[in-house]
Parts: structure tokens; sequence; C-alpha cells
């Protein structure tokens, strides 16, 4: 198979690998991009989200052979993407423990925030479907809350 | 050619292998912008000649005033704190601590993991205090007294360098935000400008610390985790991101039977799929052991921590090892855990050790042969195997050369995994480096080592080159080393003026492979057994050891016991018609305050009393970890869950309040932070977990088979500082609320719905009512 052409971060690059690699694995392995993180690799937790043509998804469901032209946009890129009022209230609030599941949370928070400016506690069940182990959830919907305030 | 074709690099390439790149920057208090991220090069700032040592990539940039405190010209103070970053900001508090006395600028502040292999070299030099390496205690006392004390000689030693300068008295010397400043002419010097100097100094005489009472940030001030803007940039390094050039990938594979070997494989089969270079077979014959007149120091030693039977296949990339992996044609030799063909066999086992003649008795007073009253309360309790299920999965990655070795490990304990890899390899402590990387939780799953065991046995049999071994989602779940089973039988005679148990017995079985993690927490510590309130108490243990592995589960085996016992103990309440809340602070009247307090202001809170219509309760539970038998120690925690049961028996936890007492905090957010978290994981566990087993493997494999809570199921949760006693320790606090919260759920079931849950988890239960 030919090298697959897409952006990241809006540059452009081409990975030649197996096609069905999931994007995960591209990003992580390929382009040393860790910041999107590995956590199940069946759709369950959210750690490998990222934004795919705007839109969040889960990157371990993604094989490269199906993203050529399109644009990825990971956690290294979020603060350039209208993501750094969300990162400086994950600071403020003290939102991660150990961190490990909060990069696919931001982007996730990131998603739901652009397609819902001020979400509902429902709409934030309803979006933010990640798993964070350590217990942040009461962390990440207040920090959703206050981002949803700033911004009006 | 497969590969990489980048045709701009914008993330790519490899990042440096100097520790300092897992440096991690400052927030400025209260207002919460980032600072600049770690110092990248060695040309960053570094006026001075770093001090070097045999450690090599460690080494400083400025000068070191102490192995844990170096300050650089541009004033940026280094804080080396042998504890990992867990999640629990332990090394955000050391560098509170250090700043305490050390007076610098809070945004100056960064912090770096301590080097093993330096505290081997020198001889303990961060080794101070209990267990110093572990992910654990941040605020133990030995540990922070010592760190307080070297933050206050730097100090001083910063005022002699500037009144050499200056040529005046030191005690004209005033310090603030890393600034000397002389009284009489105003003059003033930033701690970078005279480090160099003051790191020289030898101060005839320690300095007297400050006294608690003046201390402006311990206590005082909650700063954020120093991590987090790394974190949220997606920067932070966990063991699963390291890069290093020639690295390769390998994916595991271990005896689906614990305990059991490999029988065949056929290498030649995946040997030529895309990017394989070895398939590798583990032997634990294979472990070259400590040299010789070594003596090991590893913090839990190595019982838990052996090679597993297993086959690894190494590939230049991840996707491709595990691929091949998975077309690898394996076969195994079950061995004697076949036997286990599912979990109610073992646990019948186990329930049949109880009490009988092998069993040791941990608690007697009396004689419970004596009691009388008319209501006996009996009952049998127990929860499963569980799974630690950490976001970050197992990995390690580690080069193995002629004469020597590196890994870089997300682990909880540096000082265990430094040991492993020296009895793995069987080189000598000199010629071995452990560097710590972030860790994606941990939970207790990574403080034995074993994870990193296996990833050095994999290097070894490929050197030269570094391996990074990544465990799947499915390998991290079925090669657990699980949360211990325990059951309990209780029984209790009612008093029949007051109601309070005359007598209580208690057997519990464990099933455990070793006896190290048979601990009697939350069990026969508890003060009901031991402030004489109860006359006669008999309490015993027995164990059934079996191939399944088991280990550390946050606050091991508290977790189940306090399930067992604050269930029973509703029982009793309810048996004497008494409230659950009153009853329990009539057990707890002969003993510290401090428990009824917890137990009053976590019911107040949650509007105990109310009365509430069918199908909604309130429950309540109180426990204490670790060690509950002495006065004024640990964490003592009380739990009030409100939960909603439909008539379909859907449950609902609406709200919990957790009141605790852990003497006095040093930073209150990181302790409402530990408590939200320990609480929500001691939540999913009563809801959700269980590990089940099939002919001695372990069946569930991914989060689609072991559920965890979402936000949506997430209750509101409420953290109460009110019960705090003021006593002067600061007890660990991630554990303990992970007991209670598990009981009071329960308890809010039966008081909304009449049935009685004795065991966990309950989304298997039928909670339906009518
Ligand atoms: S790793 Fe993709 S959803 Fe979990
Ligand atoms: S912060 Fe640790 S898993 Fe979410």
């Amino acid at each position: 198979m030919a090298p697959v052409r897409f952006r990241v971060n809006g540059k452009p690059l081409s990975v030649d690998a197996d096609p069905s690699t999931p994007l995960l694995w591209v990003l992580r392995d390929h382009l040393g991009m860790t910041g999107t993180k590995f956590g199940c690799g069946i759709a369950q937790c959210g750690a490998c989200t990222v934004h795919l043509n705007g839109d969040a998804v889960r990157s371990c469901q993604v094989p490269l052979e199906s993203i050529a032209d399109a644009s990825v946009t990971t956690i290294e890129a979020l603060a350039t993407n209208g993501g750094a009022h969300l990162q400086q209230l994950w600071a403020e609030l003290n939102v991660p423990q150990c961190g490990y599941c909060q990069a696919g949370m931001l982007m996730a928070a990131a998603d739901l925030l652009k397609k819902t400016p001020k979400p509902t506690d429902e709409d934030i069940d309803g979006a933010m479907t990640n798993i964070c182990r350590c217990g942040t959830y009461p962390r990440v919907r207040a920090a959703i809350h206050r981002a949803a305030e700033k911004a009006a | 050619m497969k590969g990489l074709l980048m045709q701009q690099d914008g993330a790519a390439g490899d990042l440096p292998l100097d520790r300092r790149r897992f440096l991690v920057s400052a927030a400025v208090v209260g207002g919460g912008m980032a600072l600049g991220i770690g110092r990248g090069g060695a040309a960053t700032g570094a006026g001075g000649k770093p001090v070097t040592g045999p450690w090599g990539p460690d080494a400083a940039q400025g000068s070191e005033f102490s192995p844990w405190i170096e300050i650089a010209p541009d004033d940026i103070v280094t804080i080396r704190v042998p504890q990992p970053e867990i999640g629990n900001g332990a090394m955000t508090q050391a560098a509170m601590t250090v700043t305490e006395e050390l007076e610098c600028d809070w945004a100056k502040v960064r912090v770096a993991f301590a080097s093993i292999q330096r505290n081997h070299i020198e001889k303990g030099v961060y080794n101070v205090g209990f267990q110093g390496f572990f992910g654990g205690h941040s605020t133990e006392p030995d540990r922070m007294a010592h760190v307080l004390q070297l933050g206050a000689s730097a100090r001083e030693r910063l005022k002699a360098a500037a009144a050499a300068r200056w040529s005046v008295p030191v005690a004209d010397i005033s310090v603030k935000n890393s600034v000397l400043t002389h009284a009489g002419s105003g003059r003033t010097l930033r701690y970078g400008e005279v480090a160099t100097e003051a790191a020289r100094i030898v101060l005839p005489a320690e300095p007297a610390r400050k006294p608690r009472s003046e201390w402006r940030l311990i206590g005082k001030s909650s700063p954020s985790k120093l991590n987090i803007p790394d974190i949220a940039h997606g920067r932070a390094t966990y063991g699963i991101d390291v890069k290093l050039p020639g690295m390769v990938h390998a994916a595991l594979m271990q005896s689906p039977v614990q305990g059991g070997k490999l029988k065949s494989h056929k290498p030649e089969a995946v040997l030529k799929m895309p990017g394989v270079r070895a398939v590798i077979v583990l032997d634990p014959a294979k472990t070259r052991g400590v040299p010789a007149g070594t003596k090991q120091a590893a913090t839990f030693g190595f019982g838990d921590c052996q090679v597993q039977s297993a086959v690894a296949v190494i590939a230049d990339h991840y996707w491709q090892a595990r691929t091949a992996l998975e077309a690898l044609p394996v076969e195994w030799d079950a061995g004697s855990g076949a036997q286990w063909t599912d979990s109610a066999k073992i646990y019948a086992a186990a329930s049949e050790l109880r009490g009988k003649d092998g069993a040791r008795t941990v608690k007697k007073a009396g004689d419970v042969a004596t009691a009388t009253g008319k209501r006996v309360v009996e009952g049998d309790y127990g929860t499963p195997y569980c799974e630690n299920a950490m976001m970050e999965p197992l990995n390690a990655t580690v080069l193995v050369t002629a004469d020597g070795a590196e890994a870089w490990v997300p682990t909880q304990d540096q000082q265990q995994a430094y040991w492993t890899v020296i009895d793995e390899t069987g080189l000598s402590p000199e010629k071995v480096k452990v560097h710590q990387t972030f860790v994606g939780g941990g939970f207790g799953r990574r403080t034995q080592a074993d994870d990193v065991r296996m990833a050095v046995a994999i290097a070894k049999e490929f050197p030269g080159k570094p391996v990074k071994t990544i465990w799947t989602r499915e390998e991290t779940f079925r090669q657990g080393r699980y949360r211990t089973p325990i059951t309990t039988q209780y029984k209790a005679v009612l008093d029949d003026a007051t109601g309070l148990p005359q007598m209580i017995m208690g057997d519990v079985a464990y099933v455990g492979t070793r006896p190290s993690f048979m601990l009697p927490l939350g069990f026969s510590d508890q003060p009901y057994f031991n402030s004489g309130i109860i006359p006669n108490v008999r309490l015993t243990s027995a164990n059934l050891p079996i191939t399944i592995l088991n280990g550390a589960w946050r606050a091991p085996c508290y977790n189940s016991h306090a399930f067992n016992l604050e269930t029973f103990i509703d029982e009793c309440a309810v048996a004497a018609g008494i409230d659950p809340l009153d009853y329990r602070l009539k057990l707890l009247a002969k003993w510290d305050k401090a428990w009824s307090d917890t137990l009053r202001v976590a019911a107040e809170k949650a509007g105990w009393g109310a009365k509430l219509p069918k199908g909604e309760g309130l429950g309540i539970a109180i426990s204490c970890w670790p060690v509950a038998n002495m006065h004024n120690n640990g964490s003592v925690i009380a739990t009030v869950a409100r939960v909603s049961v439909s008539q379909q028996g859907e449950l609902r936890v609406r709200q919990v309040d957790v009141a605790f007492d852990c003497g006095s905090v040093a930073n209150a957010d990181a302790v409402r932070a530990q408590v939200e978290g320990g609480t929500m994981y001691g939540l999913n566990a009563c809801l959700n977990e269980e590990m089940t087993v099939k002919d001695g493997a372990m069946v569930e494999g991914n989060f689609d088979e072991y559920p965890m809570m979402h936000m949506a199921d997430a209750p509101v949760l409420n953290v109460h500082f009110e019960a705090l006693s003021g006593h002067e320790r600061m007890a660990i606090i991630g554990e303990a609320p992970t007991g209670p919260i598990q009981p009071a759920v329960g308890n809010a079931i039966f008081a909304a719905t009449g049935k009685r849950l004795r065991r966990t988890p309950f989304r298997t239960q039928d909670l339906s009512w009518s």
C-alpha cells in the first residue's frame, strides 16, 4: 500500500505502515506523538480521543487506511486550537490526579464546548463517556461548567 | 519499505534522554498561569559549572545544596524527590515542604525524580523515613522533618553567602521569595546570584526549624499539582511514552492460567511477519539473582515478583509485535491452577476453612460462650477478586548491554524496581540505572515490580537495544495481582437491655497465594474490638493458597474487611432496633472522640434522619486506615451514601458525604482530591467490580466486561473538613476512603428496599422491590 497522506496539527505528512494500524499507534509509535494515550484499544475508555476533521473520535478505532487527506488535531495542539483556557482551568481546579486519562478528557471536553457552548449536566453526561480510574469526574464537570461561564 | 516518511517534522523526533525532561513546572499560586516547561537542553540558564556525580544524567544544572536541593543561577530551585507522582501530589508536597523553610518563590520551584542509583552509591541519601521511595506517604513525619531541615539549612547558607558578599552581619539579612535583603542598606541579591558560594558554605550548626505555628504554606495553602500543565498539554512522560534511539517494541503473553507453563509454540509462523525481530521465551529459571555478596534491599522483597512462563514478540513497532503475537501458535500446560473451574469453587473452598482447626485466632477477649441474649445476628459477607485497572496499561522500557542495564518505568517504588532489575540481570547495583517516569495510576499494582521483572527478562534476550514492552489491556487484566478475596462469617449475640453485642465472633477466609496480603486491617484492629465495649470477642483468620496471584489493591484487605464488618454492624443495629448512626456512636463511646465526630459530621451534612420514601435510603459506615487500634492514628473516614432504587431494581447513588480525621492537612485541596478519588474507587468496586475465574484463568479482559463508572454515574460527592481533630499527624489519606463507601451504599440499599446485600458487586444482584 502507498503511504497515507494526512495532516496532524496542521502539518502535512505521510505514513507508510500496515493499513490496519490504528491512528492511535500511528500517532504514538510512528510519529512519536505520545500525548494521545492507549487505555483499552476497544473504544471503551476515551484515553485516545483526538479530533478528526473537527470531531472527537477514539483513535484506537480509526485505521490508517481510512484517514487519507484527513485533518487530525491532538492534545499537543489543543492550546492553539481553542483549548488553552480549558487547559488553564484544569490546573486551576487541580483536575487531574494521575493525569493519564486527561488528554482524552480535554479533547472530549473541547469538542463538547465547541458544539454546545453552554452544556447542561445532561449534555456533559452524554458527551463525556471517558473513563477516569482516579475519580476526577466531579472536577472535570466543574471545569467544563467554569469554562462555559468564562466564555459567556 | 515500511517506516515513517515525514514531510515536515513537528512532533516526531526523539526527546533527549536526559532525565530533566521529567522536570515539571510550577504554576503561579492563585493565578494558575503556566510557566515554561522543563529545562530542556544543558544550555538553559546554566551559568555555573554543574556539580556532577556518578549518576550522570541526573547531574545538576545549578549548585547543589544537598542531594535534594539545587539552585540555579536563574533562581530555579529543583527539588529531587524519591517518591513517584502517582496522582496523589507527593512530589508537589515535597516541593511545598522545602519551600516552607527555604522561602523561595513558588513560581520558581521545580521537582525532579531522585535517582535510586545515586541513593545506592551515596548510601541512602534519599531513603529517609518509612519506605523512602514508596509512592504513598508524602507527609511521613521523619521525611518531612528531614526535608524541612534541608530547606532551612539552604536558606541559612544563602544568607551567610550574602553576608560575606556585603561584609555585614548575617542577622541583618532577611529572605523572601528568593530574594535576600540587607536591612540597613536595602541592598538585595537573588538566590541564584549567590547560590554557587552558598552551596560551598558549611554551617557551624544546623539552624532551628520554624515552629509549626509559623508555617505559612503547609496547611495554609493549596497549590495544585506542579505537573498539571504538562499533563494538560500532553507533555508529561508516562512509562508508555518513553522514546529512545533504536528502541524496539515487545508484546507479551503469559500463561493464561497463572503458574502454568509454555508447552509449545511455533515462532517460524510469525518471524517473517512485517517488522518482527524475534520471538522470546520467558522462563523463571533464567533469573540470575542478585550478585553474590550483595545484600538486596528491595522494598517488598521478591516473593510477589517472579518471572512467569511467557512468550513475547519483538518488532519494530508495537502494532506489528501485537499482531504477530496474536498470530503466534502457542500451547500452554495449565498446571494445577486448572482445578479452579470457577470462582464459586474457590470461594466455597476458602469458606470451608473458616473457624476450623488451622485457622489462627487474631483477637480474643472474654469468653464468647458466656454471652446471653435473645437476639442473635449472623451473616456471611464477602468481596471477590478485583483488578486495579489503572488507566495506563502495564509497561516498561529496558536496555540491557554487556555491562549494564537501564530501565524506564512507571513504578510506584523505584527501590523495588531497581533491585528487581539487579536480581533479574545479575548485574552489580553500580551498573544498573532506573529512571522513574510519571505513573498513569498505580493503586498498588505497580508496587511489586513484577512488570519490571518481565520487561527486563525480555530485554535481556535482546541485548543492545532498548525494548519497550506494553501489556495489552487484556493482558493487564488477566495477569493481575488481584485484590485478595475475603469472606467473613460473623455472629453476634445482642444484650437484651442495651442492644449492643455481648459477643462477636468473626471468622475470615482469605484467598491468597502468599500470606503477605492477608492483612487484618479494618478487621481485628477496629475500635469495636479494642475499646472494651464488647466484652467477648473471638476473631480468626484462615487462608486458602492457590495459583491465582494476589497483591496490593488500594488499601489491601482493609477495603474488604470494611465492607464485611460495617455491613454486619448495620445488621446488628437493625436487629437491636437502634438507628445505625446512634448504634455506631454507642459502640464508639469508649474510643477517640474523632471517630464519633466524623460520624456526626457526615450524617448531619447528608441530612441523616430525614424521612425518605420507599426506594430511597441513606447508609452510613466508618473505618480507619491504617491501624485503627492506636489512638490518634491513621485516617478515620465516615461516609454516608444516599441511593435511590427503582421498583425494577435500578440503582442510582445520588449523593455521598464524607467526613474524615487525618489529624491535620498539609494541602487541603490535595487531601480533598484524594478523598474524592478513594471514594470513587471504592464506589466502583462495590457497584461493578468482579474478576471471575474459569478453568484457572481470569475471564474479564477489558472495560466492556469489567465496567467502570462514567461521569453520568458519578454521585454528588461532598468532602467535609469539620471533623478534623487538629492532631499533629498528617496521616496518609488515599486509601482510607476506599473502605466505608462500600458498606455505606449497601446499607443505604437496605434502607431503601429492605434488601440486605452481603456480597459485592451489587450490579449483579436483584434489587427490585414491591
Ligand atoms: S484506547 Fe481508544 S477508547 Fe480506550
Ligand atoms: S486522572 Fe488518573 S485516570 Fe483520570
